[in-house]
């Protein structure tokens, strides 16, 4: 045993908070960046789909998805305030520190889809870490067929990445559709829950050769799921990412351990046959 | 492994030797309650150390694995956070630690130091750690009806894992050194070589040992095809649900058991220490998240966590090793009576009656 040799993965880095932008209630992004450029280089090596662990000392370390992808230039959070941490968050001022370490967890295998068409169906908040997938796949477009994007939320104002959504949906070779529960504020779209969109003329998904990434409320999961089976899609095919309670990130604190696997290390992304035997709640 | 022997008068030299190289030496004592625990070892209580008594109910897990434990010291200063981590990684020796204790320690190197991520602040303190097993000779004095090392395969005597293990023939004890600085020990004269007589004494007492264990067995096998198989119905484990009274218990006396959780606590206006601390699968809050969402329900999704953590042939193969070193104190512990030797016999006969084969009904043939 050579002490010296092994890194410290419970040390957090100092970063600096950048800007807040505000997405829908209780739902800020947070820009932030490293106080060390060689940490910042280190960090943005990151997958879509994996996660990072946010420090505000004093009150705690969260997990949380990295909705960025690595082959955009900023990094930031996606954050709701749900609890003491994620308050702390939102009560940071642009220019004030905290620490992030990371990137943890599995990640989507991109690599491994090259060629095949992509849906991403998000429900609500869903929508944040399958943003670094859809961004990623935008900016190497030329590596896969078909891209739809389904996104619902309750009301239009809960719609996530509204700037992103109408940039995505005026790029050429991307499909973009949108839903929402309660129709308010002149929306003329969708009215329904986002398996309503499926049936849409020109919103069909092919199944052959076609990756489903879903995520979203555990209601919204279990309804596409069950869709997207009746279509005949292949339970490997689905894939999703899970959320836990976690401390450590790197497999050791023993909170995230679902059936035989640890979200942290074995996840946070599985595919839907993984998941259906986990044997726990989504 | 190099063997000698040493006089029964000598034995507590080797608690001197250690403490002479600078070792902060941990022994088994008794307190004033007949109850026993581990404790550092002075110049007053050296004499009072007891070798034959009934295993410490707390592991001596603590030593590389503490309780409470600081991680990281923040400071703030002008709007700048410093982050230092802070390692307490003291040189220690546990004198007298039981084999199943013994296996215990292996099962956490396995699982901090093993797989993508090691835990450098288990690391450091283990590094430093110099451990003494005692062999559980004395069937009337160092076994209680509890144990069942004989069953997890990990004692009454430790194959490897440790520095230097002892074993009481008599007159005389027994050293066996397990690792190069174990061995350097046997350079002060106190030790003398070991003939074929000694090695014959020690085959039989632990053969007799053996034999004198009491009534509780635990028999893994079957249980662990069962659960990872998949074949324990949610009966079962409901039925181990209703007797557990969520205590957490089992986890803190366990010397395999490795969750914990992390806070962090202000020490100064600007000082913010990074605490972690033991966590149990028992407890509601485990797997709570932020907003109350919570994937284990009900007090059986939690238990049937705990037992397939330890019990999954998934996990045994991921260490190498199986989270349960047979030492009985959760047997001891539980109120509710699931003890792990309780929970391994509930699912085994309860499963053992689904394996059945249908019995040919024996009017069927005849006219």
């Amino acid at each position: 045993m050579n002490p010296s040799s092994t890194e410290n993965v419970y040390l957090p880095k100092p970063a600096v908070l950048d800007r807040i932008v505000s997405e829908i209630p209780e739902v800020k992004t947070f820009y932030w960046h490293f106080e060390d450029p060689a940490a910042q280089l280190a960090f943005k090596r990151f997958r879509p789909g994996q996660f990072a662990e946010v420090s505000l000392f004093g009150v705690g370390e969260f997990p949380t998805s990295l909705p960025p992808s690595p082959t955009e230039d900023e990094t930031f959070f996606t954050v709701r305030q749900v609890g003491s941490c994620t308050s702390a968050l939102h009560h940071l001022k642009p220019g004030e520190k905290f620490a992030v370490r990371g990137p943890y967890g599995n990640g989507f295998p991109m690599e491994q889809y090259v060629g095949k068409n992509l849906v991403f169906v998000a429900g609500g908040i869903g929508l944040i870490p399958l943003r670094s997938c859809i961004v990623y796949a935008m900016n190497h477009r030329d590596q896969y067929q078909r891209i739809q994007i389904f996104h619902g939320a309750k009301t239009p104002k809960e719609l996530m990445y509204v700037s992103n959504l109408e940039q995505w949906s005026q790029s050429p070779g991307i499909e973009c559709h949108l839903t929402v529960d309660r129709a308010s504020d002149g929306w003329t779209g969708n009215v329904g829950v986002v398996g309503s969109l499926f049936k849409k003329p020109g919103a069909q998904i092919p199944v052959e050769n076609t990756v489903a990434f879903v995520c979203g409320p555990p209601i919204m999961f279990r309804f596409v799921i069950k869709d997207l089976l009746d279509m005949g899609f292949d339970e490997q095919n689905i894939v999703s990412t899970l959320e836990r309670y976690m401390k450590c990130g790197v497999g050791k604190c023993g909170h995230c351990c679902i059936g035989m696997a640890y979200a942290c290390l074995d996840g946070p992304v599985f595919t839907y046959r993984q998941i259906k035997n986990l044997g726990e709640d989504i | 492994m190099k063997a000698r022997v040493l006089d029964r008068a000598a034995v507590l030299k080797i608690v001197d030797l250690l403490r002479a190289q600078g070792y902060e030496v941990i022994a088994p004592f008794r307190g004033r309650a007949n109850d026993t625990c581990f404790d550092t070892v002075t110049g007053q209580n050296r004499n009072e150390i007891v070798l034959h008594l009934p295993n410490p109910f707390y592991p001596p897990k603590r030593f590389v694995f503490p309780p409470v434990e600081c991680l990281l010291s923040v400071h703030r200063d002008n709007g700048n956070i410093r982050i230092e981590p802070s390692y307490n990684a003291p040189k220690r020796a546990i004198f007298g630690i039981r084999s199943c204790d013994v296996a215990g320690i292996d099962h956490l190197d396995r699982f901090y130091l093993g797989r993508e991520h090691r835990d450098i602040y288990y690391e450091k303190r283990r590094a430093n750690l110099f451990l003494v097993n005692l062999v559980c000779s004395d069937p009337d004095r160092d076994i209680t009806g509890d144990c069942f090392c004989v069953c997890a395969d990990t004692g009454p005597a430790a194959r490897d894992h440790f520095d230097l293990q002892l074993m009481d023939l008599g007159d005389e004890f027994m050293a066996v050194a397990g690792t190069p600085a174990g061995e350097a020990l046997f350079a002060d004269p106190i030790f003398r070589h070991a003939n074929e007589a000694h090695v014959a004494k020690r085959r039989d007492i632990l053969n007799d040992v053996r034999k004198r264990f009491l009534e509780t067995t635990s028999w893994f096998s079957a249980t662990i095809r069962y659960i990872s198989q998949g074949k324990v119905l949610e009966k079962t484990w409901e039925e181990i649900g209703i007797r557990c009274l969520e205590c957490g218990g089992c986890t803190y006396v366990c010397p395999a058991c490795t969750c914990f959780t992390v806070s962090d606590r202000q020490v100064g206006p600007n000082e913010i220490e990074r605490v972690r601390t033991w966590d149990s699968c028992a407890l509601d809050g485990f797997t709570r998240m932020a907003g109350g969402f919570n994937p284990r329900r009900a007090v059986h999704d939690r238990r049937n966590r705990r037992f397939f953590r330890k019990l999954a042939h998934y996990f045994i193969q991921r260490e190498l090793s199986m989270a349960c070193v047979g030492c009985g104190r959760c047997v001891q512990v539980c109120h509710g009576d699931i003890g792990m030797p309780s929970v391994v016999e509930m699912i085994r006969r309860a499963t053992s009656e689904l394996e059945k084969p249908e019995l040919v009904n024996a009017g069927a043939g005849e006219k």
